[in-house]
């Protein structure tokens, strides 16, 4: 049962021991000696080896393999910041492996060219299969092997019956039993189990569908972040997000119009025990519009429950705090009024870090930079956030004045200063509680921290391929389960007379070989079964007495 | 609601005496192979036995011929007539072990039910639960393998490597009871988490059988080149390659799907959680890569010159892939997967 | 059946392999260029420069814009139906839009008078720094306030804004006529008005 191909001289004993499903571009040993070099020739020999097992094993070892460096090196398209850490960490090595794409293994060619090469192997094994099942469909069982005895699992026994008789009714049984039956003169054959090979099919062409419905969002989908502050709100624009990722084919227009606004955002945390500061519950209140003009609703966002709105999902994916602050300048004039994104950079106290640019205060462009602290505590002489919620907030900035570098076309990051054109002021950074200002040297102006708001990370993501991936998700389980279940199995009876007038009856039975086991009890079922048939059993044989068709066998065991 | 600190506490108590108590099922079977009666043959005429003994099984049948007793009950039955023509009545001390076990599978449920109980939830949300939920399921799955296929040499494999385990959950990775962080509040996390939990704990037995099927085939192969070189006494009574090349593989049949409709659970859970069904997370990576492997192994079963020990090792590597996720990955690198609750 | 000897099989795989290995090194390192932001968290798109024209009669109707400037002044787009409008998106912690404001202003006074209006779009700013940067770089032409991306999202249907920043330009009947998404350039943004105007 190695799935090699049965040569068409092979006799009866072995069509009947072979199961021909598997038959596939195997090369039997000993082949002929090479013909023509041809191209053609040369073509084929490349397409079966493409389609054989053993190339199926070496694709898929490689895919494994392959997908390594893809978990332990930072990746382009999750983490971009890490990857740019790795450049500065390693600045010789990272150029040589980004060379081979391997911060960005997914989407390598050489990763397409592995799984693209397996699903063609995989097309190129399951197409002729299918064909080969659906034309079987209605093919018989094969004949009867002559020596039932050989086979894995046999059963004789002597009844009065005779020998047509004996047959019929054991197709007749076997038929009930839903076997697909052939029954001759001397011999039954009934077959069963050929669903195993449609579940096999199934399998691996949903495996095919989950690759097509992947390749489908990857063109049509698009994902999107934003951060809102509470308070704000935003529409499904280019413009208004922060970073976009759009399919291959999608445009700017292609995006749906919804508006959304974050009415309010609370977060709650463990207060006591050992696993005080960790988060407990997140709730972010939405009022939001599928379209302009349309009528608004409201949801209450939280984590693992994303808002649907027009077939595009929105997640919560992260929180924070934004303070809020007013700069005049020099001149007397409103530079700056309004919330500023701090980022988290730890989790038990949520310290978070941020800066506030004012390139437009005069005479100098002023720029400050610091830490936000929900629960401002003193550990020995440095400043600390002792719980993540906003039991005791305060801010504490160092100031800058000079060139912040934004005047040029390349962009910056939002959260950090790019201190190369800024000189630090004079003024001690300190920790400030809502309505502190902190006045600058050289009458360059003055911060006023104003309080805080909080804002939230969303993810925006439209999958058109999400759900054909699930149902072709869901077929290759159903494939698996039903190739793994259902065993090929075949049962012969021969019926013949015997010496003493009395008919010996002969009950094979094999299945696949390496199929899940259990058809040892189906089949001692069965031949217990065929044998109630007969009716009352001949005398029994003496015990030891080996039978005259056990053939060449040592004797049995003395039970 | 506040955790229940009482059945918390009971929950501790009841996992450190399962650990104990499953030491001593270990010492037990250890006893049986030193001690018990001596009933597998040698290795290399088990393969002929089976054979001849399910020819002698339907010669037993076609002996006794009595009206009710059906050939096919147990007679006709090769692979159980195989296995017991190789193993005999279990002795004294492999039911001394599996009496044992039984008590400390039942302490230990009931430890992995009381945690349940005190954090008001199903009991795998971090490193430390879903370590006891699955060595809890690899015994389980370990007993119920063990009864089905006589398969008694396993004990003092599984149990040893459960003890371990088991042992370094409740030491290095012990984790008090507590709430989970909102990212892991779903009922996604429940079925996601469940069908690893036992897809790991199903292919831990599967690895078990692997490391002894290469152990038994050395010494076959050495054995068939000439005489044993001695001190063979344990490797005598396992049984032969091919029983446990076939109880392995079905081991992994049973695992397989189940193992792939955890990483389809997590790819459910993944999309309501961060938006997207696959965004090649480490911890999905690898669990991709495993189950890649384990295609490997059912591939290479159907190929000619790939079965028996490359099957085997192919199997093995499957295995240390699953633990690399659970262990390195998980634990080390950064990702939205660390919810291991160790810091 | 076709059976190549030994060695040539050999030579095969070892092309294949061979083969493989090089288009990895040599297909390596291009990663597909996707629109996004930079990763150090710049927080905003801006999209890859490109300047759309519309011939005659291949113009779509800009939408109804309406809004308030920051002086809290009501404004119509419609109102100014027989002047060309240009649009431009900006905000003032933008980099680029920095780099084009001067351009953008001095252009504005040299159209003056000549039936060419600007209007700024103002996206996620705060009103007292939008002041400022008008201030700062002499901005004559009012900008409205678009807090919510109302204005962005009426163009959406016809010629979306596909970054920041993006500038339309819009004839005499209210047909979008081209838009710059990037950086825009005096010269090259003085052609495209002046190129528009017999409409």
């Amino acid at each position: 049962m190695t799935g090699l191909r049965i040569p068409p001289e092979a006799g009866p004993d072995e069509r009947a021991t072979e199961f021909a499903d598997a038959a596939g571009p195997q090369v039997q040993a000993g082949a002929r000696p090479a013909g023509r070099f041809g191209a053609a020739g040369w073509l084929r020999w490349g397409w079966r080896q493409l389609t054989s097992m053993r190339t199926a094993l070496i694709l898929l070892f490689l895919l494994a393999v392959g997908s390594v460096p893809g978990s332990l090196l930072p990746q382009e398209g999750s983490n971009p910041e890490a990857v740019a850490q790795y450049y500065t960490a390693h600045p010789r090595l990272a150029p040589i492996l980004a060379r081979f794409s391997l911060f960005d293994v997914f989407g390598a060619p050489w990763f397409a060219a592995i799984y693209l090469l397996l699903f063609l192997s995989l097309v190129g094994c399951v197409l002729p299969r299918t064909v080969r099942m659906v034309g079987s469909a209605r093919q018989p069982p094969p004949r009867a092997p002559r020596h039932l005895a050989r086979l894995p699992l046999s059963v004789s026994y002597r009844t009065d019956q005779p020998p047509e008789q004996a047959l019929a009714s054991a197709a007749r049984l076997l038929s009930g039993k839903r076997f697909r039956v052939r029954a001759e003169a001397d011999w039954v054959a009934a077959e069963k189990g050929y669903l195993r090979e449609a579940g096999n099919l199934l399998f691996h062409i949903a495996l095919l569908a989950v690759l097509v419905s992947i390749g489908l969002g990857g063109l049509y989908g698009y994902k999107a972040n934003r951060l809102l502050v509470a308070g704000t709100s935003f529409s499904n624009t280019v413009t208004a997000l922060d970073v976009f990722r759009p399919g291959r084919l999608v445009t700017p227009g292609d995006l749906q119009p919804f508006s959304l606004t974050l009415d309010r955002f609370s977060a709650s945390y463990v207060t006591s025990g050992t696993l005080m500061g960790q988060p407990s519950a997140f709730n972010a209140a939405l009022t939001y519009t599928s379209a302009p003009g349309g009528p608004s609703r409201r949801y209450l966002l939280t984590v693992n429950h994303p808002l649907v709105v027009d077939g595009v999902r929105v997640f919560l994916i992260g929180h924070g705090y934004a303070p809020e602050f007013r700069v005049t300048d020099g001149a007397g004039h409103v530079a700056f009024d309004g919330p500023v994104p701090f980022i988290p950079v730890e989790t038990s106290g949520f310290t978070s870090e941020g800066a506030i640019k004012v390139p437009d205060a005069s005479p100098q462009q002023l720029g400050f930079a610091g830490v936000f602290l929900p629960t401002t505590v003193d550990v020995g002489g440095r400043l600390a956030s002792a719980f993540p919620a906003p039991l005791k907030p305060s801010v504490s900035l160092v100031s800058y004045a000079g060139n912040l570098g934004m005047n040029s076309a390349t962009p910056q990051s939002v959260y950090t200063l790019d201190t190369a054109g800024l000189h630090q002021l004079a003024v001690a950074p300190r920790p400030l509680t809502a309505g502190q200002s902190i006045q600058l040297p050289g009458r360059l102006g003055t911060l006023t921290y104003l309080g805080y708001r909080q804002w939230i990370s969303l993810a925006i993501t439209y999958d058109p391929g999400q759900f054909p991936a699930l149902v072709s998700g869901i077929a290759v389980l159903g494939g698996l389960l039903l190739s793994f279940m259902v065993r090929r199995r075949r049962v012969f009876v021969r019926a013949r007379a015997g010496a003493a007038g009395e008919t010996i009856i002969e009950v094979g039975g094999l299945s696949r070989s390496d199929a899940a086991g259990g058809f040892e009890d189906e089949f001692s079922s069965l031949a217990t079964e065929i044998r109630g048939l007969s009716s009352p059993p001949a005398p029994p044989a003496s015990p030891g007495r080996p039978e005259e068709h056990r053939g060449d066998h040592e004797p049995p065991e003395g039970e | 609601m506040p955790i229940n600190a009482g059945l918390a506490h009971l929950s501790n108590g009841l996992l450190l005496t399962a650990v104990v108590i499953y030491a001593v099922a270990m010492l037990a079977f250890a006893c049986d192979f030193a001690f018990g009666k001596k009933r597998a043959p040698d290795v290399a005429t088990v393969r002929v036995r089976e054979l001849v003994s399910a020819k002698a099984a339907t010669g037993a049948a076609d002996g006794a011929g009595a009206g009710g007793s059906a050939p096919g009950g147990a007679e006709a039955d090769a692979a159980a007539a195989a296995q017991r023509a190789g193993r005999g009545p279990a002795g004294f001390w492999v039911t001394t072990a599996v009496v044992l076990t039984c008590a400390g599978l039942a302490l230990h449920s009931a430890g992995v039910l009381t945690r349940g109980l005190a954090v008001h939830r199903l009991p795998w949300g971090d490193m430390y639960e879903f370590v006891t939920a699955l060595t809890c399921v690899a015994v389980a799955f370990f007993l119920g393998a063990m009864v089905r296929y006589r398969a008694y040499y396993m004990g003092l494999f599984v149990m040893a490597s459960v003890v371990l385990v088991l042992g370094l959950a409740e030491t290095v990775i012990y984790t008090p009871a507590g709430e989970l962080p909102p990212a892991l509040q779903s009922y996604w996390l429940a079925i996601h988490v469940t069908a690893m939990t036992l897809a790991t704990g199903i292919f831990f037995v599967a690895a078990v059988t692997g490391v002894t099927y290469l152990v038994v085939d050395r010494h076959a192969r050495r054995v068939a080149a000439g005489p044993p070189a001695g001190a063979d006494g344990i490797l005598r009574r396992l049984p032969g390659p091919a029983e446990l090349d076939r109880l392995a593989y079905r081991t992994i049949v049973f695992g397989f799907p189940v193992w792939t409709f955890g990483v389809m659970a997590g790819a459910i859970w993944a999309d309501y959680a961060w938006g997207s069904y696959w965004s090649w997370d480490p911890t999905e990576t690898w669990a991709f890569i495993t189950w890649v492997v384990y295609a490997c192994f059912l591939h290479a079963r159907a190929t000619a010159g790939w079965r028996g020990r490359r099957a085997a090792l192919i199997q093995l590597t499957a295995f240390c892939c699953l633990l690399f996720n659970v262990l390195v990955v998980s634990l080390i690198i950064p990702g939205q997967h660390s919810y291991a609750g160790l810091h | 059946m076709f059976r190549p000897p030994g060695s040539a099989r050999r030579a095969a795989v070892g092309a294949a392999l061979a083969a493989v290995v090089l288009s990895a090194a040599a297909c390596g390192g291009g990663a597909t260029a996707q629109q996004t932001a930079e990763g150090n968290g710049s927080s905003f798109v801006s999209g890859t420069y490109a300047t759309t024209v519309f011939r005659q009669g291949a113009r779509p109707v800009a939408p109804q814009v309406t809004g308030t400037t920051l002086t809290g002044t009501r404004f119509l787009l419609s109102a100014d139906r027989g002047a060309v409008v240009v649009l431009n998106f900006w905000g003032s912690w933008c980099s680029p839009c920095r780099e084009e404001a001067p351009a953008l202003g001095a252009l504005a006074r040299h159209f003056s008078g000549a039936g060419v209006r600007f209007v700024g779009v103002d996206i996620r700013d705060d009103t007292a720094s939008a002041e400022a940067f008008m201030r700062t770089f002499r901005i004559g032409y009012p900008s409205l306030n678009d807090p919510s991306d109302a204005i962005a999202l009426d163009f959406s249907g016809t010629v979306p804004p596909a970054g920041i920043p993006t500038t339309l330009v819009i004839d005499r009947s209210g047909r979008i006529a081209a838009r710059i998404v990037g950086t825009a350039s005096y010269d090259g943004l003085e052609a495209l008005i002046t190129s528009v105007e017999p409409a």
